[in-house]
């Protein structure tokens, strides 16, 4: 096994290999450095910001809607699901601190072939992602118009894709042409929706517990405790915790990685699962299955308005306005970032990690994230978006865990990772197969979706980047 | 030896004026090439397309260092963050000042400020190796609302015996940079010191930047060391 990548796609590139020292505060190569920029702070407010969007503002609604107060448990069952797979992921991303997160740790541990069909499916996986949190953008957006008293007409649906479809183009242009400094923006919004939050729970659950009385409607709740069905809510709403990983797709920006990766993965896993049983154990309190079920998407701001009035309507929109908002933008990204990972080891063109010196930004490789991201966000189709979105996590999540059990076995040279998961391979074993455990309680349509975004891209495998070795490379 | 951090945007076409590589040929000089990138782009994707146009510009920019007569070599980082860059590089290099590049000719006389809590003994010891010799004149300002003419005096008689030209300027009632601003005229590059860190310079950017910006010249500043000053 070579310690170098080597090979050549269909087009006759390589791999971009070079030698590197890795420090706390710089990677170093031959003739340049690069600089580490990101604190724990920093690589929290991403695991953060990409997640909160969708579990709070988006499916509480949804969630509770089928299974009731069940869903505290769903969530719970997600965050778990997370914790096994963030673990193994902490320990690769130690070792293996470089762009690229979970592809990389693929490539590297199970070779090309998995790696292609991970590296091309993260791509796809974050466009639903993304496209998913601007639909949810959307329906936020068209609550925050009729509470400002504009009456939308006949097709309301419209009205969501248009916003959806224009902040999905508003984002990918920001992000070609904004060169300021949108990461201390970033750690501001999470930090405003963490106090937001805080706050608004904290009252919620005095509320429920009985010390104080906000007139919940009363009602017999509909709760479903069955296995299948709270399964089914927790591979559903499993897009609400895709986003420790990406962290990992920063690892090469992040100081004192050793350190602020395990803590910046599992810390934010962490604190979203406590953040989303407790939203749902409000949400399910204030109201009944049935009447979440009948408000959607945006059931939160109908749980805002029971619990405070209008200014509680008020807090929640304005709150899921920036979640959404810095969920797509940080899933846009990531992709960008997956893009370019993918096209350094050659298994895409290498223009398409080409920089523009104008604005020094990777516009061709945004432009690969929005314009997909804008036909999906145009369909509307929430569930559909979200559960695609979980199923190719989900493959990679599972295939994480495998490639940390195959370098472990095969033990590279440099493979000396700062941060060990404990217990050897229990941990991601059961993180593998609770990863594709999850996918068989999804709906098929969007299986069959996955799997043929998972078809296609073996095919290019096969078609473009056969020859390509990087199974085993640093 | 006393070393010299010289920044330099490289890919944005910024150079090193003749009249600072000529006043640096006394010390060792670090060529700090830097390209700063959005949050949107990894460094290392930067690095894959830029480097070598980098690299280029760099070892020109250290030759041109070597034929005005100092030592220089050179660094190349792409970053997201250039403070913490110059800070990183300084330490590491151990460097006693860095250089804000400005347009300047040949260098006669240097407007040296001593004016607030600065380190003056490593100011004093930073100029005289600078001037090493050779002709160039110095002023030394102190100002600020109640400046020590003492101290003046203290340092100028310091510098004589090294055996440099020295004129003292005592500017009182004004704040230090109003100070500085006011004597600039009539000198070709700024000696000052890093203040320690403070809220003021958070909000209103260093002294250092300001003065580079509103000078035109080329500013010296000699670093602030915690273990040293603090």
């Amino acid at each position: 096994m070579s310690e170098e990548p080597g090979g050549t796609n269909v087009r006759g590139e390589s791999p971009d290999a070079e030698p590197v020292v890795e420090t706390d505060e710089a990677t170093i190569t031959d003739d340049a450095e690069l600089e580490r920029t990101l604190g724990l702070s920093g690589g929290l407010a991403i695991g953060i910001g990409t997640m909160i969007g969708a579990g709070i503002f988006v499916f509480p609604g949804l969630a509770g809607g089928q299974v009731g107060t069940a869903a505290t448990v769903s969530f719970a069952i997600g965050g778990v699901v997370a914790l096994l797979v963030a673990l193994p992921t902490s320990e690769l991303a130690t070792a293996m601190p470089k762009s690229g997160g979970g592809y990389y740790f693929i490539s590297r541990g199970l070779g090309t072939l998995a790696g292609t069909v991970i590296g091309l499916s993260l791509w796809f996986g974050l466009v639903f992602a993304t496209a998913f949190y601007l639909v949810g953008l959307g329906f936020y957006a068209l609550d925050a118009l009729a509470e400002v008293g504009v009456t939308i007409g006949a097709s309301p649906g419209a009205i969501v894709s248009a916003i959806a479809v224009l902040s999905g183009i508003g984002f990918t242009v920001l992000n070609v042409t904004g060169t300021e400094n949108a990461a201390k923006l970033q750690n501001g919004i999470v930090a405003l929706l963490l106090s937001m939050l805080v706050a608004f729970l904290g009252f919620g659950l005095l509320e429920a517990l009985g010390f104080v009385d906000a007139d919940t409607p009363p009602g017999e709740a509909a709760d479903v405790w069955e296995v299948v069905p709270i399964m089914s809510v927790a591979a559903l709403v499993f897009t609400s915790y895709l986003g420790f990983a990406q962290v990992a797709t920063v690892a090469g920006e992040m100081k004192r990685p050793g350190r602020n990766l395990p803590l910046a993965m599992i810390g934010s896993v962490v604190i979203v699962t406590l953040l989303y049983v407790l939203t749902i154990l409000v949400a399910t309190d204030v109201f009944t299955q049935d009447r979440l079920l009948e408000e959607g998407e945006t059931a939160m701001v109908e749980v805002g308005r029971q619990l405070l009035g209008t200014g509680g309507a008020l807090v929640i929109i304005v709150g899921g306005l920036l979640a959404t908002m810095s969920s797509a933008n940080a899933s846009i990204l990531s992709t960008s970032r997956a893009i370019y990972g993918v096209s350094k080891d050659a298994l895409l063109p290498r223009w398409a990690s080409r920089i523009n010196l104008k604005y020094g930004t990777p516009h061709v490789a945004l432009g690969m994230a929005g314009g997909p991201v804008v036909v999906l966000a145009a369909t509307r189709q929430v569930q559909l978006l979200a559960e695609v979105a979980s199923f190719l996590h989900l493959i990679m999540y599972g295939l994480i865990c495998v490639a940390l059990l195959a370098i472990r076995r095969d033990r590279p040279e440099w493979y000396d990772p700062d941060f060990v998961v404990p217990g050897g391979p229990v941990i991601p074993t059961l993180g593998a197969l609770a990863s594709f455990g999850l996918i068989a309680f999804m709906d098929p349509t969007s299986i069959a979706v996955g799997i043929t975004v998972i078809v296609v891209t073996a095919g290019w495998y096969f078609y473009y980047a056969r020859d390509v070795t990087l199974k085993g490379a640093l | 030896m006393t070393r010299v951090l010289v920044p330099v945007e490289v890919l944005e076409g910024k150079s090193v004026s003749p009249g600072l590589m000529n006043l640096l040929g006394t010390v060792d000089v670090t060529v700090l090439g830097y390209h700063v990138l959005p949050e949107q782009t990894p460094p290392d994707q930067a690095r894959l397309q830029f480097e070598d146009r980098a690299t280029d510009a760099l070892a020109d920019l250290s030759e041109e260092f070597e034929t005005a007569g100092g030592r220089a070599d050179h660094r190349l980082v792409f970053t997201h963050d250039r403070e913490q860059t110059i800070d990183r590089i300084a330490n590491e290099i151990d460097a006693r000042a860095f250089a804000i590049s400005g347009m300047t000719g040949d260098v006669d006389r240097l407007l040296v400020s001593i004016s607030g809590d600065v380190a003056t003994e490593r100011i004093l010891a930073f100029v005289e190796a600078l001037v090493g010799g050779r002709e160039i004149g110095v002023t030394l300002l102190l100002a600020g609302t109640k400046p020590d003419e003492r101290r003046l005096e203290d340092a100028a008689d310091r510098l004589r015996n090294a055996g440099i030209d020295v004129r003292t300027e005592l500017v009182a009632g004004k704040s230090p940079f109003r100070g500085l601003m006011d004597t600039v005229p009539d000198h070709d590059a700024v000696v000052m010191g890093e203040n320690a860190p403070s809220i003021r310079s958070l909000v209103f950017g260093d002294d250092p930047e300001r003065v580079a910006s509103a000078s035109v010249g080329p500013v010296l500043v000699v670093r602030y060391v915690e273990s040293l000053d603090g």
